[in-house]
């Protein structure tokens, strides 16, 4: 065996997901028997559970173009399609200096952090809820679909 | 967390899978081959994305089955370092966390990793003491973490017998909240 190249391309969650759904995975764990390996199943229902299975690349487009004046690498950018921070403590580790590369100026009412939170939360839509967290106050409106406890 | 990965390899055939068309065949044996399992360097194959291309076919003298050439993409789990994920609490011992990812079992945060106010409670569960509280890091929670580093350890050639499963891909990882504090 012969690595040609380590590293050919990287994928978003949501590209995984969308080719594992195309070879017939399903969130049945009874139903994806034939097409799919028990292992690939595991890593579908994972990857289901997060931000990535609401996912549109039209969506995944429109961040990218709009996040251009950030100048974010294209590994924060990855991770912040991959994780949808919703609040600006999640999205300072994601980036490196943060402090020095997005300007944070109360007086001149320029939070660049903030502007970027709030472009993930417009583009981007949320992961579904999960059933325990309706029962607790949350910080974002629960949409579309619950997924089963297994 | 998720990229792809160009390979060569010189595959045999096995002659009881000559009747079937080539490239299902030539797929189901790299499944065979690749799927679930940890490359050094490369990390956790997950599927194979590709087959960009196939050559050879030769029957070595002695030998039923025929050898392709081929060329193939797989996708691999391969976080790269500085990644924040999300993961499940799954262990808590006196080393540390052990977290998962559903399908990635072997994520550590070693004690020097948590958070600096971290003491160990009964149960053996950590608690952070923060100024807000203390914060117990309960199991089954979701957590964010980022990783610091993936080990490729090398097979051990000896192991006793109730020793813990040999892990051939390990994530170092270090401890983040799941709700944010500000």
């Amino acid at each position: 065996m012969k690595t040609l190249q380590a590293n050919a391309g990287v994928l978003t969650n949501l590209e995984v997901l969308e080719f594992l759904r195309a070879r017939g995975a399903t969130s049945d764990p009874m139903g994806c028997l034939g097409a799919v390996a028990p292992s690939e199943c595991k890593v579908f229902d994972h990857l289901v559970n997060t931000g990535a299975c609401n996912q549109t690349r039209g969506a995944i487009d429109e961040f990218l173009k709009r996040c251009e004046k950030f100048k974010l690498a294209k590994a924060e950018k990855l991770n912040i399609i991959n994780l949808r921070p919703s609040n600006q403590a999640l999205i300072d580790p994601i980036i490196e200096y943060c402090e020095k590369r997005l300007t944070k100026d109360e007086a001149r009412g320029i939070d660049e952090v903030q502007e970027l939170v709030d472009l993930v939360l417009e583009v981007l839509p949320p992961p579904p809820a999960k059933p325990d967290e309706e029962m607790q106050a949350l910080e974002e409106t629960p949409t579309e679909k619950l997924m089963e406890e297994n | 967390m998720f990229c792809l990965s160009l390979i060569e390899h010189n595959l045999p055939l096995p002659p009881h899978l000559l009747n079937r068309p080539l490239l299902d065949a030539i797929k189901e044996e790299l499944e065979r081959l690749f799927l679930d399992k940890v490359i050094s360097n490369l990390g956790l194959c997950i599927s194979i994305y590709d087959i960009r291309t196939i050559e050879g076919g030769f029957v070595f003298p002695g030998d039923g089955s025929s050898t392709y050439k081929v060329v193939f993409r797989l996708i691999m789990f391969r976080p790269y370092v500085g990644e924040i994920l999300c993961g499940k609490l799954k262990a808590s011992d006196a080393n540390g966390l052990h977290l998962s990812l559903g399908f990635f079992d072997d994520i550590k945060v070693p004690v020097h990793l948590l958070p600096l106010k971290s003491r160990m409670g009964e149960d053996g569960i950590w608690i952070w003491e923060h100024e807000c509280g203390d914060l117990p890091m309960d199991l089954d929670e979701e957590v964010h973490f980022r990783v610091t580093k993936i080990n490729y350890p090398p097979i051990p050639v000896e192991q006793d017998a109730n020793a813990n499963p040999f892990s051939p891909m390990e994530i170092i990882v270090s401890y983040f909240l799941k709700y944010a504090l500000m």
